[in-house]
C-alpha cells in the first residue's frame, strides 16, 4: 500500500480552485458567442423599418388631390400585402380646419395603430 | 518485482490530467464556437445598411425637387431598356460601400475587393386588371441563386403620365405609389 503523506495538501486545493476557477471563465466566454443572437433576432423581427416609412409614405398622401388619392391608398394597401405580407389600413380626412390619420399596421407580429390630426 | 505502491499517485495524475485536457478543451472551444447569432447579427447589418442608404436616396433636397430615387424611377420608367440603371448603381453602391482606404473598382469584373452587391426592382399595381407586377431597376451583378440576401424597401410616391411606356397600365398623368425593393448580398 502507497504511504501517503499530506505535506502538500495546500498546493493541491490551489490547483482545484485554479482548474475550477477556468472552468466557470470558460462557461462565461461560452456564453458571450450568444449575446447578440437574441437582440439581432428581435431587431429583425421588429419591423421598424417598415413603420417608418408606412408612416413617411401616408404623410405625404395628404397633399395628393382628391382622385389620385384613392388610387395610391389602394395601392399601398395592395402592394403591403403582395410584397411584405402586412395589413395595411390608413384614412385621412379633413374635418374644418383639422386633418385626421389614421393608420392601422400589421404584419402578423407586429402591430401599430396610430392616430392623430393637426391644425 | 511488480508490486502496488505507486497506484493512488497513478490514479491522481490520471485525475489531475482529465481535469487539464476538460479545462483546454472548453477553453480552446468556448472562443471559436460559431452560433446561429453570428448569420442574424449580419443580417441585421445588412438590412439596416440597405434601408438607411434607400432612405438617403428617398430624401430630396427641398419640396421643389424630386429625390434622386424618385427620379432614377421616372427615368427608368420611361426608358426600360436603360436598365441596369447606372445612376441608381453608381449611388447605392457608392452609399452603402463607403469606406476608408482605396477606392473600390465596381467595374472590374474580376476583382478581388469584396463589396456588398444589390438588386433592385421596383412593383406597382396594374390599374387595368389589378396585377402586381415587378420590374427591373438596377443590379451590380447577376443573382445565381447561392447568395444569402437580405431585403431592404422604401415606398415612393411617383406622380408621372407615361410617355414612351405606360406606367403601372395608365398613360395618364397621376399619382403612384410603387415600392421599391433592394436585395443585398456580401460577396
Amino acid at each position: 500500500m502507497a504511504r501517503l503523506n499530506d505535506d502538500a495538501q495546500w498546493i493541491i486545493l490551489m490547483g482545484f480552485l485554479v482548474s475550477f476557477s477556468f472552468f466557470f471563465l470558460a462557461i462565461i466566454i461560452n456564453q458571450s458567442t450568444v449575446v447578440g443572437q437574441t437582440t439581432a433576432e428581435s431587431v429583425i423581427e421588429f419591423p421598424k423599418n417598415d413603420i417608418r416609412d408606412t408612416r413617411q409614405v401616408i404623410g405625404e398622401t395628404v397633399n395628393i388631390p382628391y382622385p389620385d388619392n384613392i388610387t395610391v391608398q389602394k395601392d399601398i394597401t395592395v402592394l403591403s400585402m403582395n410584397r411584405k405580407s402586412s395589413v395595411v389600413d390608413y384614412s385621412n380626412f379633413t374635418a374644418g380646419n383639422a386633418t385626421y390619420i389614421k393608420i392601422h399596421y400589421n404584419n402578423g407580429v407586429t402591430e401599430y395603430n396610430e392616430n392623430w390630426s393637426y391644425l | 518485482m511488480v508490486n502496488t505502491d505507486g497506484q493512488l499517485y497513478t490514479i491522481e495524475g490520471f485525475a489531475a490530467g482529465l481535469i487539464m485536457l476538460m479545462t483546454a478543451y472548453l477553453v480552446v472551444n468556448a472562443t471559436s464556437v460559431y452560433t446561429a447569432g453570428d448569420t442574424h447579427i449580419s443580417d441585421m447589418q445588412l438590412e439596416a445598411l440597405g434601408s438607411d442608404a434607400l432612405t438617403m436616396m428617398g430624401t430630396n433636397v427641398s419640396l421643389l425637387t424630386t429625390s434622386p430615387l424618385e427620379s432614377t424611377l421616372e427615368y427608368v420608367i420611361d426608358n426600360p431598356s436603360s436598365v441596369p440603371n447606372a445612376t441608381f448603381k453608381a449611388v447605392f453602391l457608392n452609399l452603402t460601400n463607403h469606406r476608408t482606404g482605396k477606392p473600390i473598382d465596381y467595374n472590374k469584373i474580376d476583382s478581388t475587393m469584396d463589396y456588398i452587391h444589390f438588386n433592385a426592382s421596383y412593383t406597382c399595381r396594374d390599374l387595368t386588371n389589378n396585377n402586381i407586377t415587378s420590374y427591373p431597376i438596377s443590379y451590380s451583378r447577376n443573382l445565381t441563386g447561392g447568395e444569402h440576401t437580405v431585403r431592404a424597401t422604401k415606398w415612393v410616391i411617383v406622380n408621372k403620365g407615361s410617355v414612351t411606356a405606360p406606367f403601372c397600365g395608365s398613360t395618364t398623368k397621376q399619382y403612384r405609389a410603387v415600392l421599391v425593393e433592394v436585395l443585398l448580398w456580401r460577396d
